[in-house]
């Protein structure tokens, strides 16, 4: 059985190695200041959310199939899949939590001395919120800056709405 | 979170979607400002401070944690590279993704003003599925690309019975370039 195969059913792209490459937060990272500094913030939130909706799309496509339970095996998966990361995912039939012990991202980049960009912590808001609204769902980030709480929930009127000042400046 | 597991897919991705924005020239001053300038700084460093070891001590312990299939071939005056089996290149095609045009650009895209900062240049040509080679010699060396087989021997993708073989489009060829675009198609 290829490393691969324990991701198969949860994550839409598969590798033949078990875990990625650290060292590409960089260009994550990268990406993100070099959108910022050519067109601004509002250009950065729009990447976000596009990719969200476009390139995760067959996430949005599962999580509408699977419900929570799938929100919760698509998490598992992916933090299986990123090397450094310490997260507990907790599911109930109203809501998958993240609890992110440790960001690999954050601690990647700190470990490498790299400049983060400051809106770095948004984008897991931005994206996830982008997959999550054709499921149905909605998706709450509280902290950031190596740590933060994700909560993903059904999407109803008496869901407070994201305060972006909630999630973490990142350095 | 924007992974790492999966990062060729969103990195191609995002190609298309810069292009979308900007047209080439924005992706054009991705490749060099967020991979060369930013992202692989350590690899800009190493390489404009070591020259041929510096691409040894980058090339080494970068490809073999992507996954690559690859041959190196070191002289004194050359540094070159026989990829049989691109890591990014196979994820994108095991996957069924194609946003961008031509993928394998953004080596180049990143690499070439790289080299140019660091006095190289770079004789390379690609196939499209997953299979490129890579001569790097100082600029003042005048020395043409090897022929098949003459440098890297039997490791020589260029004598693969599948490196021409079933190409719907062509083989990008470069000589002595440092700039994505300085490509010519080889039928």
């Amino acid at each position: 059985m290829p490393p691969a195969a324990s991701h198969a059913n949860a994550l839409p792209y598969t590798d033949t190695k078990p875990v990625g490459h650290a060292d590409f937060y960089f260009a994550v990272n990268a990406t993100f200041r070099f959108i910022l500094r050519h067109h601004g913030e509002e250009a950065l939130r729009k990447y976000w959310r596009d990719i969200g909706s476009s390139y995760y799309k067959p996430v949005s496509e599962r999580w509408m199939q699977r419900g929570m339970a799938g929100v919760a095996e698509y998490w598992r998966a992916f933090f299986a899949a990123e090397p450094g990361a310490t997260v507990e995912v907790t599911e109930s039939a109203e809501e998958v939590r993240l609890e992110v012990k440790t960001c690999p991202v954050i601690r990647h980049l700190r470990e490498h001395g790299r400049e983060i960009v400051p809106q770095f912590c948004q984008h897991c808001y931005f994206v996830s919120e982008a997959i999550a609204e054709p499921a149905g769902m909605t998706v709450r980030v509280c902290g950031g800056n190596g740590s933060c709480t994700q909560r993903f929930m059904k999407r109803t009127a008496n869901v407070p709405t994201q305060n972006l000042e909630d999630i973490a400046t990142a350095s | 979170m924007i992974g790492c597991y999966d990062f060729c897919g969103h990195y191609e991705w995002t190609f298309e979607w810069l292009r979308q924005l900007g047209g080439h020239e924005l992706v054009r001053a991705y490749w060099d400002e967020a991979i060369h300038q930013d992202s692989q700084l350590h690899a800009s460093e190493l390489i404009a401070g070591k020259g041929i070891k510096g691409m040894k001590e980058y090339w080494g312990p970068t490809l073999a944690d992507e996954g690559a299939v690859y041959e190196r071939t070191v002289t004194d005056d050359v540094f070159r590279i026989d990829m049989h089996e691109c890591p990014s290149k196979g994820f994108l095609i095991s996957n069924g993704l194609e946003q961008y045009r031509d993928y394998c650009d953004h080596c180049m895209g990143w690499i070439g003003p790289l080299m140019k900062k660091a006095g190289f240049v770079i004789d390379h040509e690609h196939n499209h599925c997953g299979q490129c080679w890579w001569e790097m010699r100082r600029k003042a060396d005048a020395s043409p690309a090897s022929a098949p087989g003459a440098l890297s021997g039997k490791s020589d993708v260029r004598l693969r019975s599948d490196w021409k073989a079933d190409l719907v489009g062509s083989i990008d060829h470069y000589e002595r370039a440092t700039d994505p675009d300085d490509k010519t198609a080889v039928s």
